[in-house]
């Protein structure tokens, strides 16, 4: 009863005028940028952070995550009309969902997609508002071997469970930490890798970062394939809504499934693309007419959708409560709370009540507001993607160097976007995860804390990192998870072997 | 250059600069100090990382066992055009940006890339390169009171 007396305080700070204008605007920014292909959620806070100094803390992250669920919702816009996936879960709704509206169904698939989104939203807002106050109470108890210990399951994940080539998310993740190493070190005060150059004495900036290897780059790689924006139109009619509600309550199961495979997923870091096309994968498995699958099934949108919102709203939870977040955008989110002087941490839900409830809050009502607003303003939203591209990519270019320059008011910082527009044109290439390399950029003087602080504690003694009762089971999750890619083609073959000799 | 070479350069790249950030953290100090590790510790681990990994990158490369084989190209045929007529006025944007600030060199940015490569009539290009600046700068600066780049001179030329 205690969570639902904070929920109520939160949503009494959440519901205020300016709060509930700021998430309306978030949620319709966060569509635009969801649409446009290169500018992800994670770009999209980056550059608004900058924008947030001016804003009451709850305000500021009010109007993030608005920003984030918007985008979450403007994703599926872009892959069922113009067969474009705007994120990587959104590929696995580009198999029906194009096909759909190819058929001229075109309303009716993004209604299915957009309520299937909603579904997966009041999952993942239920798991946040009743068992992120667990966690984080639980949290508590953490010292810095414990939280090391979660950074490691943490990056562990993304080793193990993301992406083509393991050793190469590994480089990456390492090369994160070593750019937030470069300036100075917190704890000696020392100047380091800066090779007497003063621009990298002030370190780079994980906004900067951001913005670079995933909006610069983006539109590298977009305009090097030479993408060509040719829509479906669209139009939404009564019929199709009460057409998808109709539909809705026949496949409640594919659509709950989904939603429970992607808040489950999705707390985890790297979550939501798995979660999607696993949620696909079940609906398929599960109906009774798979063969449809592929040519423009409600169900194979329903699945996936539910299962990417789900897991991006669940990816907020270990950001709000251990201070390690799930996925890009809540990574940017949390490196906004650091820069508004919050520190992330489970003392958040204590000293910060008013904000961690208004924010749990919002998510509540900005859910509602977002369906409202993609169901009326769908043919709009999309018709943004039919600006001509040279016209949208300089203007792209132009927001990108704003928000670079705007965090710290430094002009090295748009030259920095600029190479990091060209490594993270490279690094998608070649197949490096830059997901892991953002997370770690941002968390880099924690982790590093964290270890050091641990080892000063045991005096050098490395066992401290697997002391238990908390961090031993932790460091075992992760070096499971970290050598899966070895360990499960090697329990495959071993189990193939098995098989024979019992015929 | 195919994309396995692409592959082992950037390896290579990165491998350089494993070894200069363990290097420096070498010479910061990596060992036990006073109280706890030294400055370089954690970036000499994480440059051990960087070193060992690329090393296994390159050998996965020239192996063939990367997830990136075959001879595709590392950059799309015809595709080096299109990146450079964006870099290029992009660059050059970023350098007038020093000179007469950010919402002047993107309305010139914007003019010229929307005239010569979108090829638009002039009507469409003044509609969308002079108010679009302006807006962000009334926006910025004046609502929000956050200072773009004004460069040496753009000050004296925005001048309300």
């Amino acid at each position: 009863m205690e969570i639902l007396s904070h929920l109520m305080m939160g949503l009494q700070v959440a519901a205020e005028p300016y709060n509930i204008l700021t998430a309306v605007i978030g949620l319709i920014l966060g569509v635009i940028i969801g649409v446009l292909p290169g500018l992800g959620g994670a770009n999209g806070c980056a550059i608004l952070i900058p924008v947030t100094f001016v804003m009451p803390p709850v305000s500021a992250v009010i109007l993030l995550a608005s920003v984030y669920w918007g985008a979450l919702y403007g994703g599926c816009i872009c892959s069922i009309l113009f067969n474009i996936p705007g994120e990587p879960w959104a590929v696995a709704t580009t198999f029906d969902g194009y096909p759909m509206a190819k058929k001229g169904q075109a309303g009716k698939a993004l209604c299915a997609a957009f309520f299937a989104h909603f579904v997966g939203a009041v999952f993942g807002t239920i798991l946040l508002t009743f068992f992120a106050p667990l966690l984080a109470a639980f949290a508590l108890r953490f010292g810095p071997p414990e939280i090391f210990a979660v950074m490691l399951l943490t990056f562990s994940a993304f080793v193990g469970l993301m992406g083509k080539s393991p050793i190469k998310t590994l480089v990456a993740t390492a090369l994160g930490f070593i750019l937030a190493a470069v300036g100075i070190d917190i704890v000696s005060g020392q100047l380091r890798l800066t090779f007497g150059l003063v621009p990298l004495m002030g370190g780079f900036n994980f906004i900067v970062a951001v913005i670079g290897l995933f909006g610069i780059g983006e539109i590298f790689l977009t305009v090097e394939e030479g993408l060509k924006m040719e829509g479906i139109k669209v139009r939404m009619r009564w019929k199709d809504i009460t057409d998808t509600l109709k539909a809705m309550v026949q496949y409640w199961r594919v659509l709950v499934l989904g939603a429970i495979v992607g808040v489950w997923m999705g707390f985890k870091p790297g979550g939501a693309t798995p979660a999607s096309f696993m949620a696909y994968g079940f609906a398929k498995a599960g109906s009774s007419e798979p063969e449809e699958f592929g040519k423009g099934h409600i169900a194979g949108i329903f699945a996936p959708e539910a299962a990417a919102h789900g897991a991006g709203t669940s990816a907020m939870i270990p950001m709000i409560t251990l201070g390690i977040p799930g996925s890009p955008t809540a990574a940017v989110i949390l490196g906004g709370l650091m820069i508004w002087g919050l520190q992330p941490g489970p003392m958040l839900f204590k000293d910060k009540p008013d904000f961690v409830w208004g924010l749990i809050a919002s998510t509540w009502y900005g859910s509602i507001l977002g369906l409202i607003i993609v169901l009326a303003f769908a043919p709009l939203f999309a018709a943004v993607l039919r600006t001509p591209f040279a016209i949208l990519m300089p203007l792209l270019i132009f927001i990108c160097a704003i928000g670079a320059y705007a965090v710290n008011n430094r002009m090295i910082d748009i030259w920095y976007m600029m190479l990091f527009g060209v490594i993270g044109w490279a690094f998608k290439k070649l197949d490096y995860n830059m997901a892991p390399m953002l997370l770690a950029l941002v968390l880099g003087d924690m982790a590093e804390t964290a270890m050091r602080q641990s080892l000063i504690m045991s005096q050098g003694s490395l066992w401290i990192f697997v002391q238990p009762p908390i961090a031993l089971p932790l460091v075992i999750a992760a070096a499971l998870i970290f050598f899966w890619p070895w360990l499960g083609p090697m329990i495959r073959r071993w189990r193939e072997k098995e098989k024979p000799a019992k015929a | 250059m195919n994309i396995k070479a692409g592959d082992i350069l950037v390896a290579v790249i990165v491998l350089c600069i494993g070894l200069l950030v363990g290097w420096d953290s070498v010479r910061l100090g990596s060992g036990w100090g006073l109280e706890g590790p030294k400055t370089g510790f954690f970036p000499l681990l994480m440059s051990i990382l960087v070193v060992g990994g690329c090393v296994i990158i390159i050998r996965q490369a020239i192996t063939g066992k990367s997830s990136v084989k075959g001879d595709k190209p590392f950059v799309l045929p015809g595709g080096l055009r299109p990146v450079l007529i964006v870099v290029f006025p992009a660059v050059g944007m970023v350098l007038l940006t020093e000179v007469i600030g950010l919402y002047i060199a993107a309305m010139i940015y914007l003019a010229a890339y929307i005239r010569w490569v979108g090829e638009f009539r002039w009507r469409t290009v003044l509609l969308i390169s002079i108010p679009i600046p302006l807006i962000f700068y009334v926006v910025f600066d004046k609502f929000f009171l956050i200072p773009l780049p004004m460069g040496l001179f753009g000050a004296q030329i925005l001048r309300f």
